[in-house]
Protein backbone atom coordinates (compact mmCIF):
# COMPACT_ATOMS: atom_id res chain seq x y z
CA UNK A 1 0.00 0.00 0.00
CA UNK A 2 1.65 2.88 -0.88
CA UNK A 3 1.28 6.37 1.35
CA UNK A 4 -1.56 8.16 -0.69
CA UNK A 5 -3.77 4.70 -0.65
CA UNK A 6 -3.10 4.78 3.02
CA UNK A 7 -3.69 8.41 3.96
CA UNK A 8 -6.85 7.51 1.89
CA UNK A 9 -7.71 4.76 3.80
CA UNK A 10 -7.11 6.37 7.15
CA UNK A 11 -9.85 9.34 5.95
CA UNK A 12 -12.17 6.70 4.78
CA UNK A 13 -11.82 5.20 8.17
CA UNK A 14 -12.48 8.23 9.98
CA UNK A 15 -15.64 8.95 7.64
CA UNK A 16 -17.11 5.53 8.05
CA UNK A 17 -16.51 6.06 11.67
CA UNK A 18 -18.42 9.22 12.32
CA UNK A 19 -20.88 8.23 10.27
CA UNK A 20 -21.61 5.25 12.27
CA UNK A 21 -21.62 7.81 15.56
CA UNK A 22 -24.11 9.72 13.72
CA UNK A 23 -26.80 6.48 12.70
CA UNK A 24 -25.79 5.21 16.66
CA UNK A 25 -27.36 8.29 17.56
CA UNK A 26 -30.50 7.50 15.32
CA UNK A 27 -30.73 4.85 17.34
CA UNK A 28 -29.53 2.36 14.64
CA UNK A 29 -28.63 -0.75 16.00
CA UNK A 30 -27.19 -2.24 12.64
CA UNK A 31 -24.15 1.01 13.11
CA UNK A 32 -24.23 0.42 17.03
CA UNK A 33 -23.60 -3.75 16.23
CA UNK A 34 -20.78 -2.75 13.35
CA UNK A 35 -19.10 -0.27 15.90
CA UNK A 36 -19.09 -2.95 18.62
CA UNK A 37 -17.72 -5.65 16.29
CA UNK A 38 -15.48 -3.56 14.70
CA UNK A 39 -13.63 -2.79 18.20
CA UNK A 40 -14.51 -5.38 20.38
CA UNK A 41 -11.68 -7.68 20.23
CA UNK A 42 -8.86 -4.72 19.91
CA UNK A 43 -10.43 -2.76 23.36
CA UNK A 44 -10.69 -6.47 24.70
CA UNK A 45 -6.63 -7.14 24.86
CA UNK A 46 -6.38 -3.08 25.63
CA UNK A 47 -8.47 -3.65 28.67
CA UNK A 48 -6.96 -7.57 29.25
CA UNK A 49 -3.12 -5.53 29.28
CA UNK A 50 -4.30 -4.16 32.74
CA UNK A 51 -6.90 -6.48 34.52
CA UNK A 52 -5.28 -9.67 33.72
CA UNK A 53 -8.54 -11.11 33.67
CA UNK A 54 -10.76 -12.21 31.04
CA UNK A 55 -14.23 -12.15 33.04
CA UNK A 56 -13.76 -9.04 34.13
CA UNK A 57 -12.19 -7.76 30.32
CA UNK A 58 -15.74 -8.88 29.14
CA UNK A 59 -17.90 -6.96 31.94
CA UNK A 60 -15.80 -3.68 31.01
CA UNK A 61 -15.83 -3.54 27.53
CA UNK A 62 -19.89 -4.84 27.61
CA UNK A 63 -19.85 -1.83 29.90
CA UNK A 64 -17.67 0.83 27.65
CA UNK A 65 -20.54 -0.45 24.43
CA UNK A 66 -23.52 -0.01 26.78
CA UNK A 67 -22.04 3.53 27.97
CA UNK A 68 -22.28 4.21 24.22
CA UNK A 69 -26.04 2.72 24.12
CA UNK A 70 -27.43 4.53 26.77
CA UNK A 71 -25.56 8.04 25.34
CA UNK A 72 -26.40 7.31 21.96
CA UNK A 73 -27.55 10.87 21.67
CA UNK A 74 -24.39 12.54 21.73
CA UNK A 75 -22.21 9.89 19.55
CA UNK A 76 -22.67 12.21 16.47
CA UNK A 77 -21.71 15.12 18.11
CA UNK A 78 -17.95 12.85 19.13
CA UNK A 79 -15.20 13.98 17.12
CA UNK A 80 -13.00 11.19 17.45
CA UNK A 81 -15.01 8.00 18.29
CA UNK A 82 -11.94 5.63 18.10
CA UNK A 83 -10.75 8.05 20.93
CA UNK A 84 -13.00 8.15 22.68
CA UNK A 85 -13.78 4.20 22.88
CA UNK A 86 -10.14 3.84 24.19
CA UNK A 87 -10.31 6.57 26.77
CA UNK A 88 -13.85 5.28 28.32
CA UNK A 89 -12.45 1.73 28.41
CA UNK A 90 -9.22 3.05 30.05
CA UNK A 91 -11.54 4.88 32.42
CA UNK A 92 -13.72 1.99 33.25
CA UNK A 93 -11.04 -0.23 33.48
CA UNK A 94 -9.13 2.31 36.18
CA UNK A 95 -12.58 2.87 37.81
CA UNK A 96 -13.46 -1.19 38.48
CA UNK A 97 -9.49 -1.86 39.17
CA UNK A 98 -9.92 0.91 41.93
CA UNK A 99 -13.41 -0.64 43.15
CA UNK A 100 -11.58 -3.55 43.44
CA UNK A 101 -8.27 -2.51 45.63
CA UNK A 102 -5.74 -3.08 42.44
CA UNK A 103 -4.69 0.46 41.94
CA UNK A 104 -1.49 -1.09 41.18
CA UNK A 105 -2.38 -2.00 38.02
CA UNK A 106 -2.92 0.86 36.48
CA UNK A 107 0.68 1.47 36.47
CA UNK A 108 1.95 1.45 32.42
CA UNK A 109 5.03 -1.03 33.26
CA UNK A 110 2.15 -3.37 34.83
CA UNK A 111 0.91 -3.68 31.85
CA UNK A 112 1.08 -7.08 29.98
CA UNK A 113 -1.01 -7.15 25.94
CA UNK A 114 -1.46 -10.47 24.66
CA UNK A 115 -0.87 -10.63 21.16
CA UNK A 116 -2.84 -13.26 19.12
CA UNK A 117 -0.55 -15.15 16.52
CA UNK A 118 0.45 -12.72 13.09
CA UNK A 119 -1.04 -14.86 10.48
CA UNK A 120 1.58 -14.92 7.42
CA UNK A 121 0.01 -13.27 4.67
CA UNK A 122 0.42 -15.07 1.54
CA UNK A 123 1.29 -11.85 -0.08
CA UNK A 124 4.41 -11.44 1.96
CA UNK A 125 7.58 -11.98 0.13
CA UNK A 126 10.21 -12.20 3.45
CA UNK A 127 8.20 -13.40 6.09
CA UNK A 128 7.80 -17.21 6.35
CA UNK A 129 5.07 -18.89 9.11
CA UNK A 130 7.93 -19.04 10.93
CA UNK A 131 9.69 -15.88 10.68
CA UNK A 132 6.78 -14.64 12.03
CA UNK A 133 6.33 -16.54 15.35
CA UNK A 134 10.32 -14.86 15.80
CA UNK A 135 8.60 -11.69 15.41
CA UNK A 136 5.90 -12.72 17.58
CA UNK A 137 8.60 -13.56 20.17
CA UNK A 138 10.38 -10.42 19.61
CA UNK A 139 7.25 -8.15 20.23
CA UNK A 140 6.13 -10.63 23.17
CA UNK A 141 10.05 -9.72 24.94
CA UNK A 142 9.20 -5.87 24.38
CA UNK A 143 8.92 -4.00 27.67
CA UNK A 144 5.05 -3.45 28.78
CA UNK A 145 4.50 0.46 27.77
CA UNK A 146 6.90 -0.11 24.51
CA UNK A 147 4.57 -3.27 23.93
CA UNK A 148 1.54 -1.30 24.58
CA UNK A 149 1.93 1.39 22.80
CA UNK A 150 3.60 -0.43 19.54
CA UNK A 151 0.02 -2.18 19.69
CA UNK A 152 -1.68 0.56 19.81
CA UNK A 153 -0.12 2.22 16.74
CA UNK A 154 0.36 -0.49 15.01
CA UNK A 155 -2.74 -2.61 15.60
CA UNK A 156 -5.38 -0.69 16.76
CA UNK A 157 -4.53 1.98 14.37
CA UNK A 158 -3.99 5.21 17.00
CA UNK A 159 -2.00 8.35 16.01
CA UNK A 160 1.19 9.36 18.27
CA UNK A 161 -1.25 12.27 19.69
CA UNK A 162 -4.06 10.01 20.23
CA UNK A 163 -1.70 7.54 22.08
CA UNK A 164 0.19 10.31 23.87
CA UNK A 165 -3.50 11.27 25.29
CA UNK A 166 -5.04 8.25 26.01
CA UNK A 167 -2.13 6.87 28.21
CA UNK A 168 -1.22 10.86 29.65
CA UNK A 169 2.32 10.65 28.15
CA UNK A 170 4.04 13.11 25.99
CA UNK A 171 4.41 12.68 22.21
CA UNK A 172 7.59 12.29 22.15
CA UNK A 173 7.57 9.46 24.70
CA UNK A 174 5.53 7.86 22.16
CA UNK A 175 7.64 8.84 19.47
CA UNK A 176 10.60 7.03 20.91
CA UNK A 177 9.05 3.76 22.47
CA UNK A 178 7.69 2.86 18.90
CA UNK A 179 10.97 3.47 17.57
CA UNK A 180 12.67 1.55 20.48
CA UNK A 181 10.27 -1.52 19.39
CA UNK A 182 11.06 -1.19 15.71
CA UNK A 183 15.05 -1.22 16.01
CA UNK A 184 14.43 -4.11 19.02
CA UNK A 185 12.38 -6.11 16.88
CA UNK A 186 14.13 -5.50 13.72
CA UNK A 187 17.37 -6.87 15.99
CA UNK A 188 15.59 -9.90 16.92
CA UNK A 189 14.86 -11.24 13.38
CA UNK A 190 17.70 -9.87 11.85
CA UNK A 191 20.03 -12.26 14.65
CA UNK A 192 18.08 -15.15 14.02
CA UNK A 193 18.37 -14.59 10.54
CA UNK A 194 22.35 -14.82 10.40
CA UNK A 195 22.02 -18.22 12.41
CA UNK A 196 19.63 -19.78 9.92
CA UNK B 1 26.43 4.84 10.49
CA UNK B 2 26.44 6.64 13.52
CA UNK B 3 24.24 5.63 16.46
CA UNK B 4 22.30 8.99 16.86
CA UNK B 5 22.02 8.89 12.82
CA UNK B 6 20.54 5.06 13.62
CA UNK B 7 18.12 6.42 16.41
CA UNK B 8 16.82 9.15 13.74
CA UNK B 9 16.65 6.27 10.93
CA UNK B 10 13.85 4.23 12.84
CA UNK B 11 12.00 7.59 14.30
CA UNK B 12 11.89 7.94 10.19
CA UNK B 13 10.75 4.73 9.45
CA UNK B 14 8.10 4.53 12.71
CA UNK B 15 6.60 7.62 11.33
CA UNK B 16 6.05 6.41 8.34
CA UNK B 17 4.76 3.31 9.28
CA UNK B 18 2.26 5.29 11.66
CA UNK B 19 1.64 7.59 8.69
CA UNK B 20 2.98 10.31 10.80
CA UNK B 21 5.75 11.36 8.73
CA UNK B 22 5.53 14.92 6.51
CA UNK B 23 6.90 14.95 3.23
CA UNK B 24 10.23 16.88 4.81
CA UNK B 25 10.49 13.23 7.20
CA UNK B 26 10.09 10.95 3.85
CA UNK B 27 12.85 12.29 1.98
CA UNK B 28 14.74 12.45 4.98
CA UNK B 29 14.56 8.76 5.37
CA UNK B 30 14.96 7.95 1.88
CA UNK B 31 18.04 9.97 2.01
CA UNK B 32 19.39 8.07 4.63
CA UNK B 33 18.63 4.77 3.19
CA UNK B 34 20.02 5.94 -0.36
CA UNK B 35 23.49 6.63 1.87
CA UNK B 36 22.85 3.37 3.72
CA UNK B 37 21.83 0.44 1.85
CA UNK B 38 22.41 -1.92 4.88
CA UNK B 39 19.27 -0.49 5.91
CA UNK B 40 17.02 -1.43 3.41
CA UNK B 41 16.24 -5.18 3.95
CA UNK B 42 15.62 -4.01 7.65
CA UNK B 43 12.94 -1.36 6.69
CA UNK B 44 11.64 -3.79 4.28
CA UNK B 45 11.04 -6.48 7.10
CA UNK B 46 9.63 -4.21 9.22
CA UNK B 47 7.67 -2.83 6.82
CA UNK B 48 6.20 -6.01 5.55
CA UNK B 49 5.87 -7.19 9.71
CA UNK B 50 3.76 -3.63 10.04
CA UNK B 51 1.91 -4.65 7.51
CA UNK B 52 0.55 -8.11 8.88
CA UNK B 53 -2.16 -7.92 10.95
CA UNK B 54 -2.35 -10.14 14.26
CA UNK B 55 -5.57 -9.93 14.15
CA UNK B 56 -7.91 -11.34 11.54
CA UNK B 57 -11.66 -10.20 12.25
CA UNK B 58 -13.39 -13.67 13.22
CA UNK B 59 -17.32 -14.70 13.98
CA UNK B 60 -16.16 -14.89 17.80
CA UNK B 61 -16.63 -11.11 17.95
CA UNK B 62 -20.31 -11.38 16.50
CA UNK B 63 -21.01 -13.92 19.54
CA UNK B 64 -19.57 -11.69 21.66
CA UNK B 65 -21.99 -9.12 20.52
CA UNK B 66 -24.97 -10.89 20.88
CA UNK B 67 -24.08 -11.57 24.46
CA UNK B 68 -23.62 -8.43 25.03
CA UNK B 69 -26.67 -7.71 23.66
CA UNK B 70 -28.55 -10.30 25.80
CA UNK B 71 -27.23 -8.47 29.00
CA UNK B 72 -28.58 -5.98 28.40
CA UNK B 73 -31.87 -6.93 26.51
CA UNK B 74 -34.22 -4.39 28.29
CA UNK B 75 -32.44 -1.43 26.74
CA UNK B 76 -32.19 -2.84 23.21
CA UNK B 77 -35.35 -4.77 23.03
CA UNK B 78 -37.37 -1.91 24.88
CA UNK B 79 -36.86 0.45 22.39
CA UNK B 80 -39.02 -0.60 19.79
CA UNK B 81 -41.48 -3.16 19.83
CA UNK B 82 -44.64 -4.34 16.98
CA UNK B 83 -46.82 -4.20 20.33
CA UNK B 84 -46.77 -0.22 19.41
CA UNK B 85 -46.86 2.50 21.49
CA UNK B 86 -43.91 5.19 21.52
CA UNK B 87 -40.65 3.86 21.53
CA UNK B 88 -39.12 3.94 25.51
CA UNK B 89 -35.42 4.08 26.65
CA UNK B 90 -35.09 2.48 29.78
CA UNK B 91 -32.44 4.13 31.61
CA UNK B 92 -31.41 2.85 34.44
CA UNK B 93 -29.75 3.83 37.69
CA UNK B 94 -25.78 4.33 36.25
CA UNK B 95 -24.70 3.42 39.75
CA UNK B 96 -26.63 0.48 40.33
CA UNK B 97 -25.72 -1.21 37.02
CA UNK B 98 -22.35 -0.93 37.93
CA UNK B 99 -23.23 -2.37 41.28
CA UNK B 100 -24.95 -5.44 39.55
CA UNK B 101 -22.25 -5.34 37.38
CA UNK B 102 -19.51 -6.44 40.11
CA UNK B 103 -21.69 -8.83 41.71
CA UNK B 104 -22.15 -10.60 38.23
CA UNK B 105 -18.84 -10.82 38.35
CA UNK B 106 -19.06 -13.53 40.43
CA UNK B 107 -22.04 -14.99 39.34
CA UNK B 108 -21.39 -15.39 35.57
CA UNK B 109 -22.66 -19.34 35.62
CA UNK B 110 -25.95 -17.96 35.88
CA UNK B 111 -25.70 -15.05 33.89
CA UNK B 112 -25.03 -17.87 31.21
CA UNK B 113 -27.78 -20.20 32.03
CA UNK B 114 -30.87 -17.52 31.71
CA UNK B 115 -28.63 -16.51 28.33
CA UNK B 116 -31.20 -16.26 25.29
CA UNK B 117 -28.86 -17.34 22.45
CA UNK B 118 -29.08 -16.21 18.99
CA UNK B 119 -28.67 -18.54 16.38
CA UNK B 120 -29.84 -16.80 13.40
CA UNK B 121 -29.75 -13.83 11.08
CA UNK B 122 -31.61 -14.24 8.01
CA UNK B 123 -32.55 -11.65 5.46
CA UNK B 124 -35.37 -12.08 3.12
CA UNK B 125 -36.94 -10.38 0.36
CA UNK B 126 -40.50 -11.92 -1.12
CA UNK B 127 -43.17 -11.60 -3.51
CA UNK B 128 -44.61 -8.49 -4.75
CA UNK B 129 -43.79 -5.94 -2.72
CA UNK B 130 -46.65 -3.97 -0.49
CA UNK B 131 -49.42 -5.71 -2.02
CA UNK B 132 -51.04 -8.20 -0.24
CA UNK B 133 -51.18 -6.77 3.11
CA UNK B 134 -51.86 -3.20 3.86
CA UNK B 135 -51.60 -2.05 6.95
CA UNK B 136 -49.58 0.99 6.39
CA UNK B 137 -48.18 2.06 9.89
CA UNK B 138 -47.76 0.75 14.03
CA UNK B 139 -51.21 2.13 14.51
CA UNK B 140 -52.47 -0.38 12.31
CA UNK B 141 -49.98 -3.12 14.18
CA UNK B 142 -51.18 -2.27 17.14
CA UNK B 143 -55.29 -2.57 16.51
CA UNK B 144 -54.30 -5.50 14.99
CA UNK B 145 -52.12 -6.98 17.42
CA UNK B 146 -55.40 -7.66 19.11
CA UNK B 147 -56.79 -9.63 16.84
CA UNK B 148 -55.28 -12.77 16.05
CA UNK B 149 -53.03 -11.51 13.41
CA UNK B 150 -49.83 -9.09 13.44
CA UNK B 151 -48.93 -7.22 10.56
CA UNK B 152 -45.50 -4.93 10.22
CA UNK B 153 -44.99 -3.03 6.95
CA UNK B 154 -42.61 -0.90 5.85
CA UNK B 155 -43.26 1.91 3.11
CA UNK B 156 -40.55 2.53 0.28
CA UNK B 157 -38.20 4.67 1.79
CA UNK B 158 -38.34 3.56 5.28
CA UNK B 159 -36.75 0.82 7.40
CA UNK B 160 -38.17 -0.34 11.00
CA UNK B 161 -36.91 -2.90 13.39
CA UNK B 162 -39.42 -5.51 15.21
CA UNK B 163 -38.87 -7.60 18.46
CA UNK B 164 -41.11 -10.44 18.20
CA UNK B 165 -42.94 -11.93 21.10
CA UNK B 166 -39.94 -14.89 21.30
CA UNK B 167 -37.25 -12.40 21.25
CA UNK B 168 -36.41 -12.46 18.06
CA UNK B 169 -34.98 -9.90 16.11
CA UNK B 170 -36.26 -8.77 12.65
CA UNK B 171 -35.15 -5.46 10.84
CA UNK B 172 -37.61 -4.87 7.97
CA UNK B 173 -36.23 -3.48 4.97
CA UNK B 174 -38.39 -0.96 2.75
CA UNK B 175 -41.56 -1.55 1.28
CA UNK B 176 -41.66 -4.72 3.32
CA UNK B 177 -44.42 -6.87 5.44
CA UNK B 178 -44.17 -9.38 8.03
CA UNK B 179 -46.95 -11.66 9.45
CA UNK B 180 -47.42 -13.73 12.33
CA UNK B 181 -50.14 -15.36 14.16
CA UNK B 182 -50.47 -14.80 17.41
CA UNK B 183 -52.53 -17.36 19.51
CA UNK B 184 -50.38 -19.54 17.55
CA UNK B 185 -47.24 -18.26 17.15
CA UNK B 186 -44.76 -19.91 19.38
CA UNK B 187 -46.55 -22.10 21.02
CA UNK B 188 -45.27 -25.52 18.91
CA UNK B 189 -44.05 -23.82 16.06
CA UNK B 190 -42.87 -19.73 15.26
CA UNK B 191 -44.15 -18.93 11.96
CA UNK B 192 -43.95 -15.78 10.07
CA UNK B 193 -44.77 -14.71 6.11
CA UNK B 194 -43.02 -12.25 4.68
CA UNK B 195 -43.44 -10.56 1.71
CA UNK B 196 -40.46 -8.21 0.59
CA UNK B 197 -36.89 -8.34 2.80
CA UNK B 198 -35.85 -8.78 5.98
CA UNK B 199 -33.04 -9.96 8.28
CA UNK B 200 -33.70 -12.00 11.26
CA UNK B 201 -31.93 -12.68 14.96
CA UNK B 202 -33.65 -15.56 15.87
CA UNK B 203 -33.65 -16.79 19.46
CA UNK B 204 -32.61 -20.08 20.04
CA UNK B 205 -35.45 -22.71 20.32
CA UNK B 206 -34.61 -26.06 18.91
CA UNK B 207 -38.46 -27.23 20.76
CA UNK B 208 -40.10 -24.48 18.19
CA UNK B 209 -38.32 -24.46 14.81
CA UNK B 210 -38.31 -20.67 13.12
CA UNK B 211 -40.33 -21.05 10.11
CA UNK B 212 -40.19 -18.19 7.45
CA UNK B 213 -43.16 -18.59 5.07
CA UNK B 214 -41.97 -17.07 1.51
CA UNK B 215 -44.02 -16.85 -1.88
CA UNK B 216 -41.65 -19.95 -2.82
CA UNK B 217 -39.89 -21.84 -0.36
CA UNK B 218 -40.46 -22.33 3.48
CA UNK B 219 -37.38 -21.64 5.14
CA UNK B 220 -36.42 -23.71 8.63
CA UNK B 221 -34.07 -22.78 10.85
CA UNK B 222 -31.66 -24.86 12.16
CA UNK B 223 -28.07 -22.88 12.44
CA UNK B 224 -27.42 -19.50 12.29
CA UNK B 225 -26.46 -17.16 9.81
CA UNK B 226 -27.95 -17.05 6.52
CA UNK B 227 -30.09 -14.92 3.76
CA UNK B 228 -32.84 -15.53 1.54
CA UNK B 229 -34.08 -13.77 -1.54
CA UNK B 230 -37.37 -14.04 -3.26
CA UNK B 231 -38.82 -11.56 -5.91
CA UNK B 232 -42.11 -12.75 -7.34
CA UNK B 233 -42.05 -9.50 -9.47
CA UNK B 234 -38.87 -10.85 -10.50
CA UNK B 235 -37.15 -13.50 -11.94
CA UNK B 236 -35.33 -15.28 -9.27
CA UNK B 237 -35.75 -16.36 -5.49
CA UNK B 238 -32.60 -17.18 -3.55
CA UNK B 239 -31.39 -17.89 0.35
CA UNK B 240 -27.44 -17.61 0.82
CA UNK B 241 -26.18 -18.68 3.94
CA UNK B 242 -23.39 -17.39 5.68
CA UNK B 243 -23.11 -19.77 8.43
CA UNK B 244 -24.91 -22.75 10.44
CA UNK B 245 -27.97 -24.97 8.49
CA UNK B 246 -30.68 -23.82 7.16
CA UNK B 247 -33.53 -26.05 5.41
CA UNK B 248 -35.20 -24.97 2.88
CA UNK B 249 -38.39 -26.76 1.35
CA UNK B 250 -39.24 -25.69 -2.13
CA UNK B 251 -42.73 -25.09 -2.75
CA UNK B 252 -43.69 -26.35 -5.81
CA UNK B 253 -42.12 -29.41 -5.85
CA UNK B 254 -41.91 -30.53 -2.04
CA UNK B 255 -38.33 -31.00 -1.81
CA UNK B 256 -36.54 -30.36 0.80
CA UNK B 257 -32.69 -29.04 0.58
CA UNK B 258 -30.19 -28.28 3.60
CA UNK B 259 -27.85 -25.91 2.63
CA UNK B 260 -24.25 -25.68 3.87
CA UNK B 261 -21.94 -22.48 4.87
CA UNK B 262 -21.21 -20.19 2.03
CA UNK B 263 -23.65 -22.24 -0.07
CA UNK B 264 -26.23 -19.80 -2.08
CA UNK B 265 -29.55 -21.31 -3.61
CA UNK B 266 -31.14 -19.77 -6.78
CA UNK B 267 -34.66 -21.08 -7.97
CA UNK B 268 -36.43 -20.24 -11.06
CA UNK B 269 -39.36 -17.78 -9.32
CA UNK B 270 -41.79 -18.22 -12.56
CA UNK B 271 -40.79 -19.05 -16.47
CA UNK B 272 -38.87 -16.19 -17.36
CA UNK B 273 -37.59 -15.08 -20.67
CA UNK B 274 -34.14 -15.92 -20.71
CA UNK B 275 -32.24 -12.97 -20.85
CA UNK B 276 -30.24 -10.21 -18.40
CA UNK B 277 -29.84 -11.53 -14.98
CA UNK B 278 -30.45 -15.07 -15.27
CA UNK B 279 -27.45 -15.50 -17.81
CA UNK B 280 -25.82 -15.30 -14.27
CA UNK B 281 -26.95 -18.03 -12.63
CA UNK B 282 -26.98 -20.50 -16.22
CA UNK B 283 -22.97 -20.96 -15.13
CA UNK B 284 -23.69 -24.81 -14.48
CA UNK B 285 -26.36 -25.35 -17.57
CA UNK B 286 -26.75 -25.07 -21.21
CA UNK B 287 -27.41 -20.95 -21.18
CA UNK B 288 -30.76 -21.27 -23.12
CA UNK B 289 -33.42 -22.50 -20.82
CA UNK B 290 -33.49 -21.25 -17.09
CA UNK B 291 -32.36 -23.57 -14.32
CA UNK B 292 -34.99 -24.44 -11.98
CA UNK B 293 -32.48 -24.76 -9.27
CA UNK B 294 -28.92 -23.92 -8.73
CA UNK B 295 -26.64 -24.65 -5.66
CA UNK B 296 -23.56 -21.95 -6.08
CA UNK B 297 -20.72 -20.68 -3.93
CA UNK B 298 -21.52 -17.64 -2.44
CA UNK B 299 -18.81 -15.18 -2.05
CA UNK B 300 -18.41 -11.71 -0.86
CA UNK B 301 -17.28 -9.13 -3.62
CA UNK B 302 -13.69 -8.57 -3.39
CA UNK B 303 -13.54 -4.44 -3.93
CA UNK B 304 -16.02 -3.58 -1.25
CA UNK B 305 -15.83 -6.60 1.64
CA UNK B 306 -19.41 -6.88 1.66
CA UNK B 307 -21.16 -9.80 0.71
CA UNK B 308 -24.26 -8.12 -2.10
CA UNK B 309 -27.31 -9.79 -0.19
CA UNK B 310 -26.81 -8.50 3.66
CA UNK B 311 -25.20 -4.97 2.40
CA UNK B 312 -28.52 -3.59 3.15
CA UNK B 313 -28.65 -3.93 6.86
CA UNK B 314 -25.13 -1.89 6.87
CA UNK B 315 -27.08 0.72 4.95
CA UNK B 316 -25.38 0.43 1.65
CA UNK B 317 -27.24 0.44 -1.69
CA UNK B 318 -25.34 -2.40 -3.36
CA UNK B 319 -25.91 -4.41 -5.99
CA UNK B 320 -23.16 -6.49 -8.85
CA UNK B 321 -23.28 -6.18 -12.77
CA UNK B 322 -27.07 -5.75 -12.66
CA UNK B 323 -29.11 -4.01 -15.14
CA UNK B 324 -30.44 -0.63 -15.12
CA UNK B 325 -34.32 -1.98 -14.89
CA UNK B 326 -33.41 -4.06 -11.61
CA UNK B 327 -31.33 -1.30 -10.36
CA UNK B 328 -34.38 0.83 -11.07
CA UNK B 329 -36.54 -1.34 -8.46
CA UNK B 330 -33.77 -0.88 -6.01
CA UNK B 331 -33.41 2.74 -6.06
CA UNK B 332 -37.55 2.77 -5.73
CA UNK B 333 -37.53 0.94 -2.36
CA UNK B 334 -34.34 2.24 -1.43
CA UNK B 335 -35.36 6.19 -1.90
CA UNK B 336 -39.43 5.92 -1.96
CA UNK B 337 -39.32 7.20 -5.27
CA UNK B 338 -41.37 5.73 -8.49
CA UNK B 339 -38.63 5.27 -11.03
CA UNK B 340 -39.86 4.79 -14.62
CA UNK B 341 -37.46 3.98 -17.80
CA UNK B 342 -38.28 5.54 -20.61
CA UNK B 343 -35.75 4.37 -22.94
CA UNK B 344 -36.03 0.46 -23.44
CA UNK B 345 -32.55 0.23 -24.61
CA UNK B 346 -31.03 1.57 -21.29
CA UNK B 347 -33.18 -1.65 -19.43
CA UNK B 348 -30.47 -3.81 -20.06
CA UNK B 349 -27.18 -1.81 -19.53
CA UNK B 350 -25.17 -3.31 -16.33
CA UNK B 351 -23.81 -1.78 -13.82
CA UNK B 352 -22.01 -1.85 -10.26
CA UNK B 353 -22.27 0.16 -7.38
CA UNK B 354 -22.14 0.58 -3.38
CA UNK B 355 -23.74 3.52 -2.14
CA UNK B 356 -23.84 4.54 1.82
CA UNK B 357 -24.92 7.97 2.04
CA UNK B 358 -25.68 9.42 -1.27
CA UNK B 359 -28.33 11.23 -1.80
CA UNK B 360 -30.54 9.89 -5.07
CA UNK B 361 -29.47 12.44 -7.40
CA UNK B 362 -25.90 11.58 -6.46
CA UNK B 363 -26.06 7.24 -7.15
CA UNK B 364 -27.89 8.26 -10.15
CA UNK B 365 -25.00 11.15 -11.16
CA UNK B 366 -22.62 8.13 -10.26
CA UNK B 367 -23.84 5.36 -12.88
CA UNK B 368 -24.35 7.92 -15.25
CA UNK B 369 -20.39 8.07 -15.43
CA UNK B 370 -19.96 4.43 -16.33
CA UNK B 371 -22.95 4.73 -19.21
CA UNK B 372 -24.46 8.17 -19.68
CA UNK B 373 -28.11 8.72 -19.85
CA UNK B 374 -30.41 11.17 -18.48
CA UNK B 375 -32.88 11.72 -15.71
CA UNK B 376 -35.62 14.24 -14.03
CA UNK B 377 -36.26 13.80 -9.92
CA UNK B 378 -39.81 14.82 -9.45
CA UNK B 379 -40.91 15.08 -6.32
CA UNK B 380 -42.44 11.47 -5.93
CA UNK B 381 -40.88 10.25 -9.21
CA UNK B 382 -37.68 10.07 -11.40
CA UNK B 383 -37.55 9.10 -15.20
CA UNK B 384 -34.32 8.16 -16.65
CA UNK B 385 -34.06 8.46 -20.40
Amino acid sequence: MNNFNLAICLLMDKDILAQLGERIANDDQLAYRQLFIQFYTKLSRFVMGFTKNKELTDEIVSDVFINVWRRRTKMGEIKNLKLYLYVSAKNTTFNYLKKLHRENLTDLDMVEIELEDPFADPGAAMITREMNLKLKAAINDLPPRCKLIFTLIKEDGLSYKQTAQLLSVSVSTVENQISIALKKISGAVRYTFRHN
Amino acid sequence: MHNENNQRFWNLLSKKLANEANEVELDELKSILVSNPNLHHQADLITEMWEQRFQNGSFADEGAYMRHVMKYKDEFFAEESNQGGAPEFINEDLEDKKASFLLSLFSRESLRTNRLTIISLVTLIIGSIGAIYFLPGKKNAVAAAKQEFSSVVTKNGNRTKVVLPDGSQVWLNAGSSLDYNNSTFNKDLREVSLDGEAYFDVTRDESKPFIIHTKKMDIKVIGTTFNVRSYSDEKIAEAALIKGTIEVTLKDRDQKLVLKPNEKITVANEIPKPETKTEKITARSSPVPVPQIVVKELKPNATYNIIGEIAWTQNKLYFEDETLEHIGTLIERWFGKKVTIANESLKTVHYTGNFENETMEEVLSYLKLSKSFNFRIGTDNVVIY
